[in-house]
This record gives C-alpha cells, structure tokens and sequence, in this order.
C-alpha cells in the first residue's frame, strides 16, 4: 500500500511537470497518466471509471453542442455590431460594452467558447476602425475569467465542484459568487479606461463608418436562430430549476443539446459533434484517473490532514489557505488539474471534522476561477486568445499580459477575501 | 495583379489601398437575390476558414457592403468572387 | 414501480419503433430516449451513467484512433494493390482474396472501418478492370460481418459481450468463435466462385494494366507506418494478454492510442478525435440509458424469467432459441441496441439457476454477428458500404442483397446450431 502511494506520487508529479513544460500536448500527457495508473494496477479500470465526473464532462459536452450550433446563427456578430453602433464608435466605449458582454455570456457559457465568439468580431470591428486589437482582447481575456466565477456552468472549476457537491446548487452558485463577480467587473472598468483609453484613438470619419453599419443582414438563419434561442432558454430554465426537478446538470445540458439537433435535423449531428473540443474533453479524463490514483492509495487524504493540521481545523485560516493558494497556483498552472486535486481533499477535510465545508468550496470555486487571470498561462482562455491573436499578426507577449493581469488578479482576490471573510466566517 | 470585369448594371465594385488592405466598397444596383446570396457564400468562405482578419465583411444599408482584404488574401477574394459570379472575367496583368 | 415499469416499456418501444423507422437519425432518437428515461424519473442520472459500458465505448474510441491513423499510412491500399497482382489479375481472385483480407481485418478491427478502408480500394481496382464492383462489395460485406465474428475485438456485438462478462477473455472468444468463423468462410468461398464468377469478365488486356501497377509507392509516410505496426502490434499483444495483467480490453485499446500520439505528436490528434465516429458512440450511451430504465423498473428480470419458462430452463432449447432469435432480429434491425438488451436478460438467467451461461453467450454472439449478413440494414457496416455504393453510381438493392445474405447466413446459423451443440451440449 505505501508502495503503491509512492508511484502514484511519482506518476503524478511527473505528469503535472510535463503539462507544465508544455512539451507535449496536454491531453496526451494527461491521458496516458491517467493510463499509468491504470496499467500498473495503482487503480482498477472500473474504480478509475467510477472517478471520472461524468456529469462534467456531460454538462461540458451539452453545452459545446448547443454553443456550437448557435454560433452559426450569426448572433454574437449581431449583438457585437450592435454594441459598437451603442457605443457611437467611440473604441474605449466599445471596449467596455464588449468587456462587459463577454463577462455576462461567459457566465452562462463556457469561458473558451466565448472568446472563440467574441473575438473574431472584435477583429473585425477594430480593423474598421484601425486601433489595436490588444486592449480589447486583453480585458475580454479578464472579463471572461470573472463573468465565469458567477455561475455553476461560467467556467470549468466551478462545474467540476457543483458536480462533485451535489449540495451546492445552480442558484447557490448564483447566490453566492455572482455578487463578487459583479463587485469585481465594477471595480475592473475604471481601471481598464484608465489603462488603455489613450491606447485606441481613432478618427471621426471611421467612427462614422461604423455608425452606419447595418447589422440585420448578420442573421444568417433566423429559423435556426429561433431553435437556438429557445433550447437555450429552457436549458437555462432547467439549470435554475434543476434542484427542484431532482434532474443533475449534465442531463440538463445534454437534453438541450440533443433537443436542439432533433429540431434542427440531423444534418447537424455529424457538424455539432466533430465541433466538441474533443481535446479537453480527454484531459478532463486522464485527469480525474490520475487524481483517482492519489485518492485510491490515501494521498489526498493525507495531504488534507496535513492542510488541517496547519490551520489547526480554523475555518477562516482553511479558508483563507485555500483561496490564496488557488489563486496563486492557477495563475501559473492549469486550474483544472488543480482543482480535481483540490476536490477530493476538500471532501477529506469534511469527513475529518470540519463541519461547514461551504466557505471552502466558495473559497476555491473563487480562488481558481479569478486566479486565470493572474497569467497568460493561468485559463484556457487566455491561451487561446493569445494563441488567435497570434495567429492574426497581433502577438500578446507573456510580460505585457502579466503587467496588466496580475496586479487585476491580486485586486479581485483581495475583495473575494474581505468577501468572504464577511459572508461566511463571522 | 489582377483585372477583372462584372455586369455593370447588376453591382459596382472599387476598390482602394490603405496600408496592408485592400478595402473594396460593393454596391448592389438592384435587389437581386442571387448576387446577394453570392456574396453571402463569399462571406462564408471566408468566415469558415481558420483565419480571422482575411477578409472581414461589414454591412451597411441599401445592399453597400465594405469588405477589408487582407492584401495576402487578395487573389483568394476576387477568385471566389468570381466562383460565385459575381464576375465574369478575371486575368493577370502583365506586372507578374 | 409497476407504473415506472410500463412507462420503461413505453418509451423503450417507442423509440425502438422510432429507430427502426429511420426518419430520425438513430443517434438522436436513442440519446432523446435515454434521456427521457432520466428526466421521468425512472432512472436518476448516477444510475444510467452507471449502467452505460465505458469498456465498450473506450474500446470503440481507441481502435478508432489507432485505426484512422494507420488508415494515412497507405497501407492498406497497398496490400489490396499487392493482393490484385498476386492474383494476376482475375477478377474472381481478386473477390476471393480481397474477401479474405476483409475477413481477417474485421477480426481484429472494427467492421465499419474495415469497410470504409476495402470499399475505396475495391473500386480503384474494379474500375480499372472495367468490371461491376457490386459482386465485391457483396462479398465483403458478408466476409466483415463472418471476420468480425471471430474475436472479441471485431464486431461490437462481441466487444458488449466481453466487456459486461468478465470471464470471456480475448483468448475465450477466439478459442470459442474463431473455428466457427473459419468454417462458414471456407463454406462460403466456393459459393462466392459459383454466384459471381460468370458476372464479372475482364480482358487479358486489362489484367496486364493491373500486373503492372506499382504498389510501393502507396506507401505514403513509412515512418507513420512503422510506428502503426508497432502500436498495433503492441495493442494486439495487449488484448491477447490482457488477462493475465488484470487489464481490461478499453485500457489496452486506450494505451494504445495514446502511446501511438504520444509518438506522431499532436498535429495528429485534433485530426484522430475528428475521426472518431462520436454519432455511433452516443447511440451506445443513449442505447444504454434506455435499456438502463428496463432493467431498473424489473422489466428485463420478468422477460428472463418467461424465457426460461418457455423453454424449462433446458440448456439446449434456450441456447438455440437464443441464436436462430439473435440472428433473425439482427437481420433485419440494429443488431447493438439487441444485444444491448439480451445482455442483461441472459445475466438475469444466471440468477435464475442456469448454472452453465457460456453457451448462451456464443449463442447470443454468433446469431447477432452472422446474423448481420441476413439483409442490407443487418449490420452498420451493411449499411456504410451500401451508402457509399449508392453515392458512386452502383446502388445495391435491398432485394438483390437479400437473395443472396439470406441463405447465406441461414447456411451460417445452421453451421453455428450444430457447432454449438456438439460442442457445448452434448
């Protein structure tokens, strides 16, 4: 057995090492770890089967497909187009509208798909009005983190908690992270005027030419952008009323996703299932195998005892260690694999005799989600905005990224702090 | 580069320099609804591929579309403009 | 729970109707079913995700990848091109052998890929010979379903069967199938010669043209090629050792393909999961959902138990009543979600006092296996062939199949009865 708990130490810390370094994908490396422990019998297949939150993956899988298929409606250009001409084409003011939008859709939708969305319109709008794209993706980097904290389903940690907590509904997570979401996007505007208005000057007649953008046409398919809308709508419905119908988020997700493609036909099957990011999908999956090596031969717990043992069993001094922790350890690393860790041990404290495990999970879900933000490597987000705007000729450099996200970063921590220090702890 | 020639009755098309781009100003003379489903494939293409600041459409009402070229993507845009029709002859000139 | 029971069966019924009817993609349907079973309540989500197969579908995922990437090597149009010449060119050798190739490929692949891999090279040759490709498409249709047959690996009939008994090992199922499946081949060679010899005549001319083809440079990428083999290899050595290292077949399967994209780098593996036909994947969740409420409400258990009635729980009546069954239902409708049934209720049965379940287990696995040749909608691999026949000009007839997959598979199944019999029961 102590054998055993040193292999699947060893087999973990190599595997995080090489995820880190970025050397090989990482999907592949998360995988085959995952298989390691399977392969030296550190788990059995079923017991590594019966770790993998299937309601995650589930929950991520209807979401992408109803995402996906809604995109092509040609929506989220309308609503970009739209807020530009709002904004009278003034680019600081477009900034801050398309921050701000990209906060509230990554709260409903996940954090990738909505950069995926928001950012070719961002390109677009930009080159009209020849200013520097930068900016505007550096803050939909940031306001894509925090709009995520505020829901069960805005960003992957806080999709894996609900799901391993039963306990902690859709509106619990509205109830309790959606006010530091917000407080956080208030106090982030001024500061992104403050930082960048000087940066995005443009002239009259560009303005203009903005203005006089007609945005109907974007509609693509408006018969498909009904579907779309009203799947959406339901889903959204069962997510707030999901306790009450004793239904779990993935079927929630998953009945919206197939619903939608028996409206739209099966023509779109084969097109909204290659669409799934098969990729993350996979590393969630080697992941949760490979934390299951660590619950399995009693690391985590151990690990958790040791975490008690530090604070002594104090809620605020737990939960202050864990929140800081988080956030410092997303900012550097992926929070996925951190939180699957974190999950398991969090649950070890409560069978140890904490009793009040809620400012716990509060203290991770913000910790993990707001941390993305400290790096350019801290959220998938980030990477993949950096990787498209790369692409686009526009590179986003790693110290620039840092100089505006980490002070952000440590701000939004700060208040979460206070917050919950506040809420839950006196 | 290239010369090209369409109907004239159907749809006029200029285009000019500004830096990297090549912003073309398409104006559709009358409500046809094959030159506007044309232009809607272009603009798939175009929104399809993994490249985002290739060619970037913007409407405007009356059938007047702005479209920023990016000028390594010049010769793909009038190619599927002619494709879909929108043109009817397309030649390199002698400067190549 | 007798309510949930008829509501079990009614949605069951309706949805099997549903796909038998082909107007909804049969993945929308079984996923739409599956989850109304979840919504009613009549299984809660835990449950369902418990009862789907994850061995099944990481078996399934796995060999695709490793599949579709051999598939970019060229290496198999290079054996059909070298088995063409070895045959000098006549056209009822060149269907003899390329049967043969399809047999042995679906033992150990997946029965659609072999297809999607023989079908194009099928016409390239027959298109060159200027003769009918519709005697060899026939034929390697028959030849997939009688290959897969013979390994736990070749027919998803078989990789459900072995993966929800864990005592039918790789081995087992070779030891137990691959005699029969050898046996119905060499019986149905010579009827192949008599049917079609006649139908498909070709100039010495035009055989010349194919003795001359060079089939070295199919080989596209002789790196990729020799990583395949090896992995394949390995995979191969796996499955036929899993066993004796406590592995299950989808970790094999897995490690496989993980290992080969460890080795081609990850430009291949966006590309191998875009593969991965994920639409028969979540038919096998949703199938398994559905028949989840069935088994859950008492259903399956009361269908068992009127088996055994009917034929006294004698072990010869029962497995024959089991293999003509499997074989006429999966003649003529999906043979997976049958299984997905059966399996269950011959579990059931164990439970019930018949002491000897084995022999229903190669019942159940050659009747809906062989049973597969008996018409053009038997087997998905049936289906795939005839799809991609009637794209390129040369539809094959549902009657013109029939006329010849009937008998022959009868011929099959009587094989397999006396098989089974003198093997098993005497």
């Amino acid at each position: 057995m102590e054998q055993q708990a040193i292999w699947a130490i060893g087999i973990f810390l190599v595997i995080y090492a090489l995820i880190i370094s970025e050397k090989i994908h990482r999907t592949i490396i998360a995988m085959i770890g995952g298989l390691l422990m399977v392969v030296l019998g550190i788990v059995d297949q079923e017991t590594a089967i019966h770790h993998i939150d299937f309601n995650t993956l589930g929950l991520l899988i209807g979401m992408m497909i109803i995402v996906s298929t809604t995109a092509e409606t040609g929506m989220f250009k309308y609503i970009a187009v739209l807020a530009a001409k709002k904004a009278k084409g003034e680019p600081i003011r477009i900034l801050i509208l398309l921050s701000l939008i990209t906060a509230a859709c990554s709260a409903f939708l996940d954090n990738v798909t909505t950069v995926l969305l928001i950012v070719p319109v961002t390109f677009s709008i930009t080159r009209q009005l020849r200013v520097d794209p930068v900016p505007f993706l550096l803050t939909q980097i940031i306001a894509s983190n925090v709009g995520g904290t505020a829901t069960l389903i805005g960003d992957p940690p806080n999709i894996m908690i609900g799901s391993a907590v039963p306990e902690l509904t859709f509106m619990a997570f509205i109830a309790n992270l959606a006010p530091v979401a917000i407080l956080v996007m208030v106090v982030y505007v001024p500061f992104f005027i403050w930082m960048f208005r000087k940066k995005i000057q443009t002239t009259e007649e560009l303005k203009q030419g903005v203005m006089a953008m007609s945005e109907k046409e974007l509609i693509s398919d408006p018969k498909l952008l009904r579907k779309c809308l009203i799947i959406l709508g339901l889903t959204l419905l069962g997510f707030f009323t999901h306790q009450m119908l004793h239904l779990e988020s993935a079927t929630v997700a998953l009945a919206g996703a197939f619903l939608l493609l028996l409206l739209t036909g099966e023509h779109k099957l084969e097109q909204a299932l290659t669409k799934v990011e098969w990729m993350t999908i996979f590393f969630f999956v080697g992941l949760f195998v490979l934390v299951s090596g660590l619950v399995e031969t009693g690391v985590i717990a151990q690990l958790a005892k040791r975490a008690i043992d530090l604070t002594g069993g104090d809620p605020i001094a737990t939960s202050m260690l864990i929140l800081w922790l988080s956030a410092i350890a997303s900012a550097f690393i992926d929070n996925i694999p951190f939180v699957a860790t974190m999950i398991p041990m969090i649950q070890e404290m409560g069978s140890m005799g904490v009793s009040d495990l809620e400012p716990l999970w509060w203290s991770l879900a913000l910790g993990a989600c707001l941390g993305g933000n400290g790096t350019l490597i801290g959220a998938s987000a980030n990477l993949i905005v950096a990787g498209m705007a790369g692409k686009e000729g526009h590179p986003i450099r790693f110290v620039q990224y840092l100089k505006v996200g980490f002070p952000l970063m440590l701000l939004s921590v700060v208040i979460s702090s206070v917050y919950v220090y506040l809420r839950y702890l006196i | 580069m290239l010369n090209y020639g369409y109907d004239e009755a159907a749809l006029r098309i200029s285009e000019s320099a500004n830096e990297n781009d090549v912003e073309f100003r398409i104006v559709l003379a009358a409500d046809d609804p094959s030159i506007i489903a044309g232009l809607k494939r272009v603009r798939q293409e175009f929104d399809e591929n993994r490249v985002y600041t290739d060619v970037l459409f913007y409407h405007y009402p009356d059938h007047e579309y702005k479209i920023i070229v990016r000028k390594d993507y010049y010769v793909d845009f009038v190619l599927e403009l002619m494709k879909q029709r929108l043109l009817q002859s397309v030649e390199w000139t002698a400067d190549r």
